[in-house]
């Protein structure tokens, strides 16, 4: 059913875009189409209309397609999920990209499932997994003709976990589907580093960050780096040396931080493209969070509010200054 | 590099090197009054001034300690002071994050203070240095970043 579901998805968006290239009102479309490895769906970019019947609607869309915004210029459609919108609203909200230049079709998303999660889940590899598909709030694997079940929070993308918006915040035309939260009560789970000694925690980012290579893979797929030219290629003065070492790495990775600090939209891209595995979302959750705390600010859910470094109060804290 | 003392002799001869971004109306006026009204300060702290606090980029803070900085200090007029109206508001919220992030990475939070000084204030600047060195006395080096061996023989060549 869930199959039948998703043609008449695919159905209806080729046609919208078939449309919308026929009506003129799009030079590019942004979507998926099915990756070369079984449960993996990778970007398409479609131009003057080419390419329409390979676009793909299922639930291993991970890419945040907004990033490609950085660099297509014109009209363009895109197909967003509701924390992609979390980006669109933000970039919009910085002024990077225009509304009128956009076509955004809304894919409401009961959550993306992560195959390699569920590969650890029943013990066995990624490529042993010959079907995955819904039943109800549960998810079933076919592993060697064997169906077994594993739950929602053992087959979902962790920053799945906790959704708050499945429905896109903003869009032109919303496809079919459900879009109740995957998982009730939504729950992230508790960053057990948090409450740790300095010691501790300044040995556990040591040791992420010593394994760092700089491919500055991170940086490239982040919808909210638009900087023109990057602080790491500034050579006149060299404020981080292209040299991968601890303290050179710590340097990129806070400053990284702190330039995506309010359009940062926790979307995970950068985690889930690092190809050393390092916890970037660790950071990310947790500046997060100090916006919220400290500033009572939630980035990409509003296109009213001033970002949290562009305005001030006068009674904004500051207990850590003597 | 390591220096190779006897136990025991290490907390001697070891002082703190702090770096201090003192923006140029108020605290920088105020480090020049602590020393025209004959205050005495320890002479730690390595002076840098800034058109104003709101200048000073969190970049600044992480490349000091990154080159060898022990503590950082970065002071600034109070709020409601400052000569652009609003640098130090501004620069207020900068710190507020960058203080809770160097936190969760690790950093102690005494190695990267922040205060408020004005142009009158001579005395509270020289309580203030004192206490920021006392307190990365009490750290002992900064030792975070100390380069690799690798960058070590870079270095050297």
């Amino acid at each position: 059913m869930a199959e039948a579901r998703a043609e008449v998805r695919k159905e209806d968006l080729v046609n919208l875009v078939q449309d919308l290239f026929s009506e003129g009102r799009v030079d590019y479309f942004l979507g998926y189409q099915p990756g070369t490895v079984k449960f993996k769906t990778t970007p398409l970019i479609i131009k003057k209309g080419e390419d329409i019947q390979k676009l793909a609607v299922d639930d291993y869309g991970h890419y945040n397609l907004t990033f490609y915004l950085k660099e297509i210029k014109g009209r363009v459609g895109i197909l967003v999920k509701g924390c992609d919108s979390r980006s669109l609203l933000s970039l919009l909200r910085e002024g990077q990209i225009k509304r009128e230049d956009l076509y955004i079709v809304g894919l409401p998303c009961p959550g993306q499932i992560d195959p390699k999660k569920i590969a650890a889940a029943l013990s066995c590899e990624p490529e042993d997994l010959e079907q995955i598909f819904r039943r109800g709030r549960e998810m079933i694997a076919k592993v060697g003709g064997q169906e077994k079940t594993v739950s929602l929070t053992q087959a979902l993308l962790e920053k799945c976990l906790a959704c708050r918006y499945p429905k896109p915040l903003v869009f032109d035309t919303l496809l079919s589907g459900e879009y109740t939260a995957p998982i009730s009560p939504m729950k992230r789970p508790e960053d057990d580093l948090r409450p740790k000694p300095a010691a501790e925690k300044w040995a556990f980012w040591s040791a992420q960050f010593e394994r760092c290579i700089r491919c500055y893979a991170c940086r490239n797929i982040c919808p909210a780096c638009f900087c023109p030219r990057c602080l790491v290629e500034e050579n006149m003065p060299q404020w981080i040396s292209p040299l991968p070492s601890k303290g050179d790495n710590f340097l990129f990775h806070l400053m990284r931080l702190m330039h995506v600090t309010g359009t940062c939209v926790s979307c995970g891209e950068c985690e889930r493209v690092c190809p050393m595995e390092i916890p970037l979302m660790k950071l990310n959750e947790k500046m997060n969070d100090d916006l919220k705390e400290l500033f009572a600010f939630m980035a990409g859910v509003d296109l009213e509010k001033a970002l949290p470094f562009r305005t001030y109060h006068q009674e904004d804290p500051d207990d850590f200054i003597k | 590099m390591e220096i190779k003392t006897e136990p025991g002799k290490r907390e001697k001869e070891w002082e703190p090197r702090i770096m201090a971004f003192l923006c140029r109306w108020c605290s920088y006026a105020g480090a020049d009054l602590t020393g025209s009204s004959r205050t005495s300060y320890p002479p730690n702290v390595r002076i840098l001034r800034v058109p104003c606090s709101g200048r000073v980029n969190p970049l600044f803070i992480l490349k000091a300690l990154r080159s060898g900085a022990d503590g950082v200090l970065v002071s600034g007029c109070h709020p409601g002071d400052c000569h652009y109206t609003a640098g130090n508001y501004n620069a207020r919220r900068k710190f507020a994050v960058l203080a809770r992030l160097l936190e969760y990475v690790g950093i102690d939070p005494r190695r990267v203070q922040f205060s408020w000084v004005s142009a009158s204030e001579g005395e509270k600047f020289a309580k203030v240095v004192s206490g920021v060195v006392a307190e990365v006395k009490a750290l002992g080096p900064n030792e975070l970043f100390r380069l690799t061996n690798y960058e070590q023989t870079v270095k050297e060549q």
